[in-house]
């Protein structure tokens, strides 16, 4: 029996992949269950559905690489990602000390550079450095020996009971720590530059403890992290 | 809608026997288990890819980029049907392809009689059903080439992998209704390519 307005299309190609809104449809059912021309396309449409289910898998037209290169292995799941995220920090905590240290180093040396106007930056820092701590150690040997004026044997410099010239020692004494002072401040005038520095500089070590907690973060991570391959 | 895993078919490939063992060694981060998968769904993938690119060396650039994609998802595979999780990142990545291609509509349409690959024997029991299954399946291949890139899309997706409506919606960025409509619309039109060959249906 051929009934006239027929559904759309559509509604039958709904119906054949079993959606619900066409399977609930009662007016459609009840049409396409009188309707030869309609139960037809229906019959057609469920056969092309089931065929092309069934399409068999294509071999592939040119050999396929199964596998990215070694480098871009993803880490092995819960075998080092939580070893690689341990040592980022300590890796950015040393490199953050090594610039701190080459900065701190390096800063007094750029100073001396720009003062002496010329002098190289080693003998900026390092010579100044040098002169210091040899000032301040024949200072200090000078000061120890400074109390046994007030009474027992007779320090360097001071007039001995037995010595007659007046003159000779003291002038010795007073030369000596013209010339410490001379060689602590250079052949400069300059009043700053005989301040003797409190203690040494503490960016060398920032430096070196920064470039081993690198090297050392960086070997333990090649040692314990697995590689892939 | 039936999920595609589920709808298992002679000519499609069959799971591993131990693909769960391999599977999670793969994610485990062992390579050889990694490659025992892809080689053995290769077909399954570039048979996707073929369907929706109608181009050979695309469908492979695009196996070999799900291949990449799927090595580095791997480990948060969470379970279910693997054959479905791998073509699901197949289909991403030919609908990756198939968008800058649009994009670029310079390159000519391949004819749908050519290029065709040579589709595997369905098997030898019944010689002449099966060479009436060869017939029908050369012949859907062809039509389904003839479709618009986005109601073929929408076809071999739902009707040849089984995905549902909301999945096909989601991979190209579709409304639900519009997919609908892709999918009839591209099944009618398939209907009417393959009137000629009818009988191969019954056969």
């Amino acid at each position: 029996m051929l009934i006239p307005n027929h559904p759309d299309d559509e509604r039958l190609s709904a119906l054949a992949s079993l959606d619900d809104d066409a399977t609930t449809d009662a007016a459609l059912a009840s049409h396409v269950s009188t309707c030869v021309r309609c139960t037809e396309t229906l019959t057609e449409l469920g056969a092309l559905r089931a065929s092309l289910a069934e399409l068999p898998d294509v071999a592939p037209s040119r050999p396929l690489r199964l596998l990215p290169p070694v480098a871009d292995a993803p880490a092995a799941v819960g075998g080092g990602g939580w070893i690689r995220r341990l040592f980022a920090p300590a890796m950015t905590a040393g490199a953050a000390l090594a610039i701190v240290g080459v900065i701190g180093t390096a800063g007094p040396a750029f100073q001396g550079m720009a003062s002496s106007g010329g002098d190289s930056a080693l003998e900026a820092a390092g010579g100044e450095d040098a002169a210091s701590s040899f000032a301040q150690v024949l200072r200090s040997s000078a000061a120890e020996q400074e109390p046994a004026t007030d009474g027992g044997a007779p320090a360097y410099g001071e007039e001995s009971p037995e010595s007659t010239d007046g003159q000779s020692r003291p002038l010795a004494r007073e030369s000596v720590g013209a010339s410490i002072d001379q060689f602590a401040a250079g052949d400069d005038d300059d009043g700053e530059r005989t301040a003797l520095p409190a203690e040494r500089s503490p960016w060398p070590m920032v430096l070196f403890t920064g470039v081993a907690l690198m090297v050392g973060a960086a070997l333990l991570r090649w040692i314990l992290v697995p590689r892939a391959g | 809608m039936t999920d595609a895993s589920e709808r298992t078919s002679a000519t499609r490939t069959p799971p591993l026997p131990d693909e769960a063992a391999v599977i999670a060694r793969a994610a485990g981060g062992d390579r050889t288990a990694f490659a025992q998968l892809m080689e053995h769904y290769q077909s399954a993938c570039y048979g996707l890819a073929w369907r929706l690119l109608s181009d050979a060396d695309q469908a492979a650039d695009a196996t070999q980029d799900a291949f990449m994609h799927a090595y580095r998802a791997i480990g948060s595979y969470r379970g279910g049907i693997f054959r479905s999780w791998l073509l699901r990142i197949t289909a991403n990545a030919s609908y990756d392809i198939l968008r800058r291609q649009q994009r670029r509509p310079s390159s000519p349409l391949p004819d749908p009689e050519e290029g065709a690959p040579e589709l595997p024997d369905p098997g030898a029991v019944n010689p002449v059903a099966e060479a009436t299954k060869s017939e029908l399946y050369r012949h859907l291949e062809v039509a389904l080439r003839r479709l618009p890139a986005d109601q073929r899309t929408a076809v071999v997706l739902c009707d040849v992998y089984g995905m549902d409506y909301n999945e096909v919606a989601a991979m190209t960025q579709s409304a639900l209704g519009t997919v609908k409509s892709r999918i009839h619309r591209g099944r009618l039109r398939l209907r009417e390519l393959m009137a000629e060959h009818r009988e191969l249906f019954t056969g």
